[in-house]
């Protein structure tokens, strides 16, 4: 699975993962990110609208509100991604684990041996 | 037996720890990281062996080794992609504290299209009781994405946005 590049610049931002993590607490209204994630509004907007376009957070409209939240799929994505890169190293160390009992079985043999 | 969790640990590299708790002593493990046999004996992706050509086990000390695919299936892969089955590879150990750290430094230059750059991987034992905690960081290289992502200074802070690795160690 290929990964765009402007996936992890828009997440490489530390203030648009602080709204990212604002938002993991459910849908919300500007106003309360501002509050959870301590950024001024303006700020906040920007960002928002950049996450929107990069397809992390959806928007939608109640009555006069407009709500954020977070879009599961993008998220997905990126853990896929990097779930494929750890399962090269999990097997990996499984082997390790495995040629770790190989070695101490051998070392245990070879010292009842000695003592026989 | 283990959990893993990918961290960001310092900023400008991508850094992923992968943590293990073995119940071993901290020599058995670093055996297994230090010698001809031992690295013979694990190492290598899936699919592929290693027959080690020159091993020095001190700091700066070579790591030279033929990484060979080793199933039917992977000689054919190499062979479609027009590679051949085996590479020469070369490494050296960066750090060298018996039985409580170790780096090694590898050159990467396999990588189709990327310009060849080296890539440290660091080992560290801590023991508690019967068990050893082995930790390794890695700073990615099986994708050419994670080499991009390396010059734009990208932390994996985005893996704290997924629970399922948010476990702790075991």
């Amino acid at each position: 699975m290929k990964m765009h590049i402007d996936v992890f610049q828009t997440l490489a931002d530390p203030t648009r993962r602080r709204v990212v993590e604002a938002l993991r607490h459910g849908e919300m209204q500007v106003g309360e990110i501002v509050d959870r994630a301590g950024i001024h509004q303006s700020g906040v907007s920007r960002h928002l609208r950049i996450l929107h376009e990069a397809g992390f957070v959806s928007k939608r409209a109640d009555g006069q509100r407009r709500l954020y939240s977070l879009k599961a799929t993008r998220f997905r994505e990126l853990n896929d991604w990097l779930a494929k890169y750890l399962s090269l190293w999990e097997s990996r160390l499984d082997r390790f684990g495995d040629a770790l009992e190989v070695q101490r079985q051998r070392r245990k043999t070879a010292r009842k041996e000695k003592r026989s | 037996m283990s959990t893993s969790k990918p961290a960001a640990t310092r900023v400008q590299r991508p850094k992923v720890v992968i943590e293990r708790i073995y119940r071993a002593r901290p020599q058995e493990l670093w055996h297994l990281w230090t010698s001809k046999t031992g690295f013979e004996s694990w190492w290598g992706p899936e699919g592929f062996r290693v027959e080690v050509r020159t091993l020095e086990a001190r700091v700066g000390g070579a790591l030279h080794y033929d990484m060979i695919a080793a199933t039917p299936e992977m000689i054919e892969a190499m062979q479609r992609m027009g590679r051949p089955s085996s590479h020469a590879t070369r490494g050296r150990y960066a750090e060298f504290k018996p039985y409580q750290r170790l780096a090694i430094t590898h050159l990467i230059d396999f990588l189709p299209g990327v310009k060849p750059y080296e890539s440290t991987l660091l080992v560290e034992f801590f023991p508690s009781g019967e068990s050893t905690r082995m930790v390794v960081t890695l700073a990615p290289m099986h994708d050419e994405e994670f080499t991009k992502m390396s010059t734009l200074g990208f932390t994996s802070q985005l893996a704290k946005l997924d629970n399922r690795f948010k476990l702790s160690t075991a």
